[in-house]
C-alpha cells in the first residue's frame, strides 16, 4: 500500500489508469486492484470514469488520492526510512 | 489462443466479483483493453482473476456465495448423481446385498417367498422416486446458486418428501431402508442448511442495505 500511495503522491492531484500504476508500481493487477479496492473502501484514494481517449474502447478507471491519502502518504514517507520491497507491500 | 485463454479468464474474473464490486470488475476490463494492447493480456488477465478470488473471500457477500457454490458441488450435485445412478442403474453399493435396489427387495427373510411379486411390482415405483429425488437435488443446486431461496425451501421439502416417502414404502415392504433412510437425513440436513443460508442471506443484505 505504501508503494501505491508514494506512486500517486508523487503527481499529486493528477488521475492515473490502473495500467499505468502497475507499471509504475512494478505490481501484477492480482496485487495492485485489491490494494486499491481497499484504499477507496476507506477513502485514501478515490475513483472516477473517464471517457476513453481512442474511440471504440470502453470507459476506464481513474484514481487519485484523496486528502486524507496524501496525509498519510506524508506521514509514512516521514516515518520510514528507505524502506524494503517487503515493507513497501505492507 | 493466448487471447482466448485471457478473454476467458476476464470472463472469470468478472462472474466471481460478485455485484457490489461490479464497477470495479468494468474497470478491470476496460484495462486489459490497455493491457491487451501491449502484449500483457494473460498476465493481466490471471491477475484480476486472483484479485477477484482475493475480493471472493474477503467479503461475506463473496464467502457466502462460495459457500453455495461449494454446497452445490459439493453435496448436492454428487448427492443428485448418486441417487438418479441408483434409480437407473441399480447401484450395486447403495443397498444390502450387492445387488442394487431390486437386490435390497430379495434380501432372504420369510416374507420374502410371500411377497416376491410384490416386491417386483414395486421395483418401478420405488426407481421412479428415487429418481425424482434425484432430479429434485439437481434442481435445488441450481436454484442455491442462482440464490433463489423461496424455490430452493420449496424443491428442497419436495426433494425431503420424495425421499421420505421412499423410506415409508421400503419399510411397509419390509425391505431394508437403511441407506434410504440415510438419504432422508441428508435431505433434512439440507433443508435445514438452506433455512440457515436464508437468514444468514438476510444479515449480509441488511449489513449492505442498512436502510432497506
Amino acid at each position: 500500500m505504501r508503494l501505491v500511495l508514494a506512486i500517486l503522491a508523487e503527481q499529486l492531484g493528477e488521475w492515473r489508469h490502473g495500467y499505468d500504476l502497475m507499471k509504475a508500481t512494478g505490481l501484477l493487477s492480482g496485487t495492485l486492484y485489491p490494494l486499491l479496492m481497499r484504499m477507496t473502501d476507506n477513502g485514501l484514494v478515490e475513483a472516477e470514469w473517464r471517457e476513453p481517449a481512442q474511440q471504440g474502447r470502453p470507459p476506464r478507471h481513474v484514481y487519485r488520492l484523496t486528502a486524507a491519502g496524501f496525509a498519510l502518504a506524508i506521514e509514512l514517507t516521514r516515518e520510514s526510512a528507505p524502506l524494503s520491497g517487503k515493507e513497501m507491500l505492507a | 489462443m493466448t487471447i482466448f485463454l485471457a478473454r476467458l479468464l476476464m470472463t472469470l474474473a468478472s462472474t466471481c466479483m460478485g455485484d457490489d464490486r461490479r464497477d470495479w470488475s468494468l474497470a478491470m476490463q476496460a484495462e486489459y483493453e490497455v493491457a491487451a494492447a501491449d502484449g500483457q493480456a494473460l498476465s493481466f488477465a490471471s491477475g484480476c482473476l486472483v484479485a477477484a478470488w482475493r475480493e471472493l473471500l474477503a467479503s461475506p457477500q463473496g464467502r457466502f456465495t462460495l459457500t453455495n457454490y461449494v454446497a452445490a458441488l459439493g453435496i448436492m450435485l454428487p448427492m443428485a448423481a448418486l441417487q438418479i445412478g441408483c434409480a437407473v442403474f441399480g447401484l450395486p453399493y447403495l443397498y444390502p446385498g450387492e445387488h442394487g435396489l431390486p437386490g435390497a427387495m430379495l434380501v432372504g427373510g420369510s416374507h420374502e417367498a410371500l411377497l416376491r411379486s410384490i416386491y417386483l411390482g414395486a421395483v418401478p415405483t420405488l426407481a421412479l422416486i428415487q429418481l425424482i429425488t434425484g432430479i429434485g437435488h439437481v434442481r435445488l443446486a441450481w436454484l442455491l446458486v442462482e440464490r433463489d431461496w423461496p424455490g430452493a425451501i420449496r424443491w428442497a421439502l419436495w426433494t425431503l418428501a420424495g425421499a421420505t416417502a421412499l423410506v415409508i414404502f421400503m419399510s411397509v415392504l419390509f425391505l431394508d431402508a437403511q441407506q434410504a433412510l440415510l438419504q432422508a437425513a441428508i435431505v433434512g440436513l439440507e433443508v435445514a442448511a438452506i433455512a440457515i443460508g436464508i437468514t444468514r442471506h438476510a444479515e449480509i443484505a441488511a449489513v449492505r442495505n442498512p436502510t432497506g
